[in-house]
């Protein structure tokens, strides 16, 4: 197991995985600012994530969360961007500081936690929320009764998290290696759609250990329905966690807009001069996840509800 | 020959270790005492902070807890399994260290050039923490097995290399001047004087490296390996069960408590044959 982004990226980039996934707005990092060849073959989940705050947190909506102290597990992350949409159509700012500088009143101070600690320093009041991928909002609802304040699906619905990701060399040498890859992942995504509990013991510590969690702690996450008091938008019918493998041209826009608007640290001047829909285009790689859907018996299987254009969707964006 | 000339207090001495690491006379019963003291300390610590109500989750860190998810694991052929991955990764890696590091140490230590011309450099590297090396580590080795290796061997090859030369600085100058009189040659001279005469540094530089590689251990096993002491303590981090991270950090101070025994053992032997 890979326990931390940077360390994923490095193995990466030295050859250690031919394939790899990867939080949605890091290839897009590594495409366009550091120019290395990489292509987005396929989504992994859908959804996934959520802000978590203390049980007894008077926080209830974005803009509750003015003068607050937020974690977020990457600048380059689909839970920064969302974040800050939510912050900043609120009218709040997002502004990075030092812990210890004064905020005003419609600041919102984000920085960066590895997501183990994240629950530990909510708990430990370092913090007053954090954002980021389930088991870890989990965790903290199992361990100290921390309340969900918004599932990321409840703000953009059945949006991406990770992505499936190769370079581009690879893919041009070994494409029948890479095709069969992408059939087995979306076999894969097909088989958890339908069978989420036993995903959940699979996963777990209890079942073939991939992961250090117990499966009630994962079962909480893959159970599929979310309950309607839990929801700002129960019609929407979202999941806490969902697989989808094809990737929507639209959101992937709608993530470079995004992104240019988002705060990181560091350098992104790359940014602005990224032509939105060129990028997404030259980012995404559909032949081999089209190929892929079909083998596993169409699209119907991840139930796409435009059954005429199943290739197309509109980005559903509501934050309150 | 070239080293007689050097003032004995003008070197950089390594300072601290000797008193810890040569003398046991004070036999066992302090020893047990200490250790008793010690486990006082962290039960009263624990105890006084960790049973605090807002700490509740933190129970994990109070020695029953702890005690019992140390029996758990003791069952457990995982942590076993862990126990032996921590410890070879360990050893391999100050073995790979020692080879590189004994040989460079003793010369850099006789000839006062090599001394003046790696000085700068050695206390340059000797400062960096040895994580910044992981993504070297990453893309020189194509196993995150040998990464490992690597960044224990970054980790404990400066304290290998200053301490054996140290060790030669520290040779009796008449033994050499007395061997330069009967015609010996370089060669001659490491071979029958400067090894056997610094051996006991070597030693004493093998235990302050046991020390170093495990500080790095834990997170160096963040890299993509699947076992190990450290991994499990990840492990319990990322799910929050403390008595388990605990557990793990008494296993890992048994362990390294032996195996700094086991060295001290071969030490003393070392130094009975040598100092005569």
């Amino acid at each position: 197991m890979v326990r931390s982004w940077k360390i994923l990226i490095e193995s990466f980039l030295a050859g250690k995985f031919d394939l790899t996934h990867m939080l949605f707005p890091i290839p897009v990092w590594m495409r366009f600012k550091q120019n290395i060849p990489i292509k987005v073959l396929a989504w992994d989940h859908t959804n996934g994530s959520a802000v978590t705050v203390r049980g007894n947190s008077e926080i209830y909506k974005f803009a509750d969360l003015g003068g607050k102290q937020v974690a977020v597990p990457s600048w380059y992350s689909m839970h920064n961007l969302i974040l800050q949409m939510g912050i900043r159509t609120q009218g709040l700012k997002p502004v990075i500081k030092p812990q210890s500088a004064k905020l005003a009143a419609d600041e919102v101070n984000l920085f960066i936690l590895p997501p183990p600690d994240m629950p530990t320093a909510l708990l430990g009041r370092r913090i007053d929320a954090f954002i980021v991928a389930d088991p870890f909002n989990a965790l903290a609802q199992e361990k100290f009764n921390a309340r969900i304040m918004r599932f990321t699906g409840d703000i953009w619905k059945d949006h991406p998290c990770c992505v499936v990701v190769a370079n581009q060399n690879f893919i041009d040498k070994n494409s029948i290696v890479v095709q069969k890859a992408m059939n087995a992942i979306v076999r894969a995504q097909a088989w958890c759609t339908k069978n989420p509990l036993e995903t959940a013991h699979l996963l777990s510590r209890d079942g073939e250990r991939y992961l250090p969690f117990p499966e009630t702690i994962l079962a909480r996450v893959f159970k599929s329905n979310l309950h309607k008091t839990q929801l700002v938008h129960p019609h929407w019918d979202v999941t806490r966690i969902g697989f989808q493998p094809f990737p929507f041209p639209s959101a992937t826009r709608f993530i470079v807009d995004q992104m240019k608007k988002t705060k990181v640290e560091g350098d992104n001047s790359f940014l602005s001069s990224l032509d939105t829909g060129a990028a997404a285009q030259e980012l995404v790689d559909e032949t081999f996840v089209r190929k892929a859907i079909d083998e596993t018996g169409g699209v119907h299987v991840f139930n796409s509800s435009n059954m005429e254009k199943p290739f197309t969707r509109e980005e559903v964006v509501e934050i309150n | 020959m070239k080293s007689i000339n050097r003032k004995l207090d003008s070197d950089s001495r390594q300072v601290g270790l000797d008193s810890f690491s040569n003398r046991m006379e004070f036999g066992w019963k302090f020893e047990l005492l200490g250790l008793a003291l010690f486990a006082c300390a962290w039960i009263l610590v624990s105890c006084f902070i960790f049973t605090r109500p807002e700490f509740s989750q933190f129970k994990g860190f109070l020695p029953g807890p702890t005690l019992s998810a140390l029996m758990d694991a003791f069952q457990d052929s995982r942590f076993w399994i862990s126990v032996f991955a921590s410890l070879r990764r360990i050893l391999v890696g100050i073995f790979l260290a020692s080879i590189l590091g004994f040989p460079l140490g003793i010369i850099i230590g006789f000839y006062p050039m090599l001394r003046g011309l790696s000085y700068s450099s050695i206390q340059f590297i000797r400062m960096i923490s040895p994580l910044s090396w992981m993504p070297i580590a990453l893309l020189l080795f194509t196993s995150f097995e040998s990464a490992v290796y690597f960044l224990i061997v970054m980790a404990t090859i400066c304290p290998i290399i200053l301490n054996t030369a140290i060790g030669v600085l520290h040779i009796n100058p008449q033994w050499i001047k007395m061997a330069l009189n009967q015609g010996a040659n370089n060669f001659q001279l490491i071979r029958t004087i400067v090894i056997p005469s610094s051996l006991p540094q070597m030693m004493t530089s093998l235990r302050l490296a046991l020390g170093v590689a495990w500080i790095v251990l834990v997170p160096a096993e963040f890299l993509g390996v699947s076992s190990g002491l450290g991994y499990l303590i990840n492990d319990a981090r990322d799910t929050m069960e403390y008595d388990k991270l605990m557990a793990m950090i008494i296993a890992i101070g048994i362990l390294g408590f032996l195996l700094d025994r086991l060295f001290q053992k071969l030490q003393v032997n070392f130094n009975r044959s040598w100092d005569k």
